[in-house]
């Protein structure tokens, strides 16, 4: 089933010239992860705020296309209303912080007091999500006392807790550690199995590389490819689209090494091709 | 050019009448020496990187220790005069950025530590055209990109032209091409002979740049030495859960027998097999 | 870091009390002396309001709050016990300067009002939870949004204190002086607050943006966390209260009227 439509998405930010996207068309298929890669200001997070409809309803500007999320068209229903469906991990995890709550526990819980869940149903999904993200032993300190990476995991728990059907992750993993971005693209993995939509805005190859079933690159507001992480880091031409592929990938190509008609993008997959040796 | 003696650093306060005695260090026993060596400090989120630079900056005082930057004895002078010596990169570009555009912002410090305005403006104007933001000189930095604040900021220290550099996470939110200008600064002003430190989760990155890896562990300095000692230590990165490159972990899984730091080691490794 | 709440958590009947029924306390606390206007009435309701914050436990919290108020009470009894238009009759002079017994009972009459009136709304301030009233003036059909603003009052006022001191570090790290003698520290100071208040006000869009991601305008009803303070006799306490209130006024009506 297709969870995420995007027909010919138009977006232009209130006075500026250049389009921040420009027929923009992709799908995604109910509990697929989707990485995001190109270059900065390329049109990531503005295709994030788009999938949410904080573009068009608090990004005024011109916009044409349709985004469908869920069964339901974006810019027909509230912010309020597509929170339900399609959650949102932004960049800057403190704007993530609602500001009314004093410990992790009652901020993690916000959505699910306005969404009017029993205080039960409440308790089992922070609980959950706090564990998912391994803040549990934080629940009870105040949501700014938090560091970088520790605000970064909370606001990932403040989404994932509502259950939404697809998540949005604008770079989530920016502040973490490797052991924590690990951990955050395993927690993405685990809940993609139960049915969840996955689209994480990423810059670490690597991960996206292993973790993501398809690419999305963007390029001055277009889409430059959308297909397997095979496919798109096998391109030759990648450095003209802006980014850069896995390590093991540029090994893989230095040396001519394929597997089968592509370049391998895992640790696992060049080990595969370059062949142990002792 | 710094020097740490058997430092301690708490976060809790010690109660005036009696010492707690249940006071959990964030630094526990520090000693180390800095030299010209471009330095990476590595670990956990927590681990007390953080706090370490903000202590040889003067921006938190040692409980214990002697800390020492250019000779000078950190306990008995002020960051401001300290900010002549050793410049720090935030970690958190909206933790950095204060004033109303990007120029006013790049010339507060070189002014702040008694350049003249003639030399301050060449030497920012520099810094400026090295991260591509010339063009935005008139910007709030705040209308700019995490990652282009982030540039900003590194500017933004650059200029005041100080022998020691600390960049706290640099990489942040970088894109390829962000991460090549971020290479570019460290490699240049490690050639114009300043003491280049870093703190950072990219280990690639480490191992392109750096000679010399510090990794610190629950408040404690776990290993200390050239990147292919300190990267070829499975069971001390295990601990400190960290992990090599990824160009070594492939010539691991691979069994090459030589430890590969780089994309180009492994290649050249590769080629010559 | 800091808060500014000033609810000190102790175990106490008080405690136990729903925070509507202590708003109703409040309002007979305030409109029964006033009424009333009789000495007996107001030194009981001040004697009641401060036996109840004894019963709270948090007396001694109080205690600092009359500190502060004790200077004005001072002056106020001063003022009337010499100055008071209706006074008559000399009690004791103090080198030629005269008291009067109408002023002095006068003064003392609005002290009593003063602390029954500031004692009452310790109450409520000492002993209850800002996000338990504001959550439970929610579930009374209060708005969500209000609620919203006074919570965030609590979290975001502390927070601003804390963005001074993050740039008051970005300062230092670029050779600005912040200590020493107070001209500079205040010249290190000065400047900061323009930037503090507009980042500030800057992240206000982003915190609507935070909360409808949240679902904060979905049309269902909101439920809590945390389960409201369930007091067994609420009602009849807030219709003792409003009684109480409602003879006061009928009483004084009816001196009037007679």
């Amino acid at each position: 089933m297709k969870k995420v439509i995007v027909e010919n998405l138009k977006y232009r930010y209130p006075a500026m010239k250049q389009l921040a996207l420009d027929e923009i068309s992709f799908e995604v298929e109910e509990g697929e992860k989707i990485g995001v890669i190109g270059r900065n200001s390329s049109g990531k997070s503005t295709l994030c705020q788009a999938l949410v409809g904080l573009t068009p309803h608090f990004y005024k500007g011109t916009y044409g296309g349709r985004v469908i999320v869920d069964g339901l068209e974006i810019k027909h229903a509230t912010v309020s209303e597509a929170a339900l469906k399609v959650g949102i991990v932004f960049q800057n995890p403190f704007t993530q912080v609602t500001g009314a709550k004093l410990t992790v526990y009652e901020e993690v819980a916000f959505g699910l007091e306005n969404m009017g869940l029993s205080r039960a149903e409440m308790i089992e999904k922070v609980d959950r999500a706090l564990h998912l993200l391994n803040i549990y032993p934080f629940r009870n300190q105040n949501p700014f006392s938090l560091s970088g990476g520790q605000m970064q995991r909370m606001a990932i728990a403040g989404i994932i807790a509502m259950r939404p059907s697809i998540i949005v992750l604008d770079e989530p993993t920016s502040q973490l550690d490797p052991q924590g971005t690990e951990e955050v693209f395993s927690a993405m993995d685990e809940l993609s199995a139960e049915g969840m939509t996955v689209v994480i805005v990423e810059h670490k190859m690597e991960k996206v590389a292993q973790y993501c079933d398809k690419i999305l690159v963007m390029k001055d507001g277009k889409r430059a490819a959308f297909d397997t992480p095979a496919k798109v880091f096998s391109r030759d031409d990648l450095s003209e689209l802006g980014v850069c592929a896995p390590v093991y990938t540029n090994i893989c190509k230095a040396l001519g090494k394929k597997e089968g008609a592509y370049y391998p993008v895992t640790l696992a997959g060049a080990a595969r091709v370059l062949g142990a040796r002792r | 050019m710094i020097s740490v003696q058997n430092l301690w650093f708490s976060y809790e306060p010690d109660d005036r009448k009696r010492p707690n005695p249940d006071k959990k260090y964030a630094l526990r026993d520090i000693s180390l020496e800095i030299d010209k060596r471009p330095t990476a400090i590595i670990g956990q989120n927590g681990a007390g990187k953080t706090t370490f630079v903000r202590i040889l900056k003067g921006l938190l005082t040692a409980n214990r220790g002697a800390v020492t930057v250019m000779g000078e004895d950190v306990s008995r002078t002020t960051a401001a005069r300290l900010a002549r010596n050793i410049g720090l990169v935030f970690q958190n570009p909206n933790d950095q950025l204060f004033k109303k555009t990007v120029m006013d912002e790049a010339m507060f410090g070189p002014l702040n530590i008694g350049m003249g305005e003639g030399a301050a403006r060449k030497s920012v104007m520099r810094a400026l055209d090295i991260m591509e933001l010339s063009d935005k000189l008139d910007t709030n930095p705040h209308d700019l990109a995490l990652s282009d604040k982030k540039l900003l900021c590194i500017a933004s220290v650059m200029a005041m032209d100080t022998d020691i550099i600390i960049l706290d996470e640099p990489t942040i939110s970088q894109d390829y091409v962000g991460r090549e200008k971020v290479k570019r600064v460290i490699r240049l002003l490690r050639d114009e002979g300043k003491s280049v430190m870093t703190i950072i989760h990219d280990m690639d990155f480490v191992a392109e740049c750096f000679e010399r890896i510090i990794v610190f562990n629950e408040g404690e300095k776990l290993l200390d030495g050239g990147a292919k000692e300190v990267f070829s230590d499975a069971e001390m990165l295990k601990k400190a859960h960290l992990e090599p490159p990824y160009a070594l972990q492939l010539a691991i899984s691979m069994g090459l027998g030589e430890v590969c730091l780089t994309e180009a080691d492994v290649i050249r490794c590769m080629m010559e097999a | 870091m800091k808060s500014l709440s000033l609810y000190v958590e102790r175990d106490s009947f008080i405690h136990r009390v729903d925070p509507i029924t202590k708003l109703f306390y409040i309002f007979a606390a305030i409109i029964v002396p006033f009424v009333m206007k009789d000495l007996t009435v107001s030194i009981v309701c001040a004697a009641v309001s401060l036996i109840l914050l004894a019963v709270g436990k948090v007396l001694r919290n109080a205690i600092t709050v009359f500190a502060c108020l004790f200077l004005i009470m001072i002056t106020i009894f001063l003022i009337q016990a010499l100055a008071n238009i209706n006074n008559a009759t000399v009690v004791f002079s103090i080198s030629g300067i005269h008291f009067y017994a109408e002023g002095m009972i006068n003064g003392v009459k609005i002290i009593m009002r003063m602390t029954d009136m500031v004692a009452a709304f310790l109450i409520l301030i000492l002993t209850t939870k800002p996000s338990d009233l504001v959550e439970d003036l929610i579930r009374a059909g209060f708005s969500p949004r209000i609620g919203y603003v006074i919570m965030s009052i609590f979290q975001i006022v502390p927070h601003m204190a804390g963005a001074i001191d993050v740039i008051t570090d970005a300062q230092r790290a670029r050779g600005v002086e912040t200590k020493g003698s107070l001209p500079v520290r205040i010249k290190a100071f000065l400047p900061l607050l323009g930037p503090v208040v507009l980042n500030s006000f800057m992240n206000t869009k982003e915190r609507a943006m935070a909360l409808e991601v949240r679902a904060f305008d979905a049309k269902n009803k909101k439920s809590f966390l945390n389960e409201a303070v369930n007091f067994r006799h609420a009602m009849a306490y807030r219709v003792l209260f409003v009684l109480l209130a409602v003879s006061a006024v009928a009483w004084r009506a009816g001196g009037v009227l007679l």
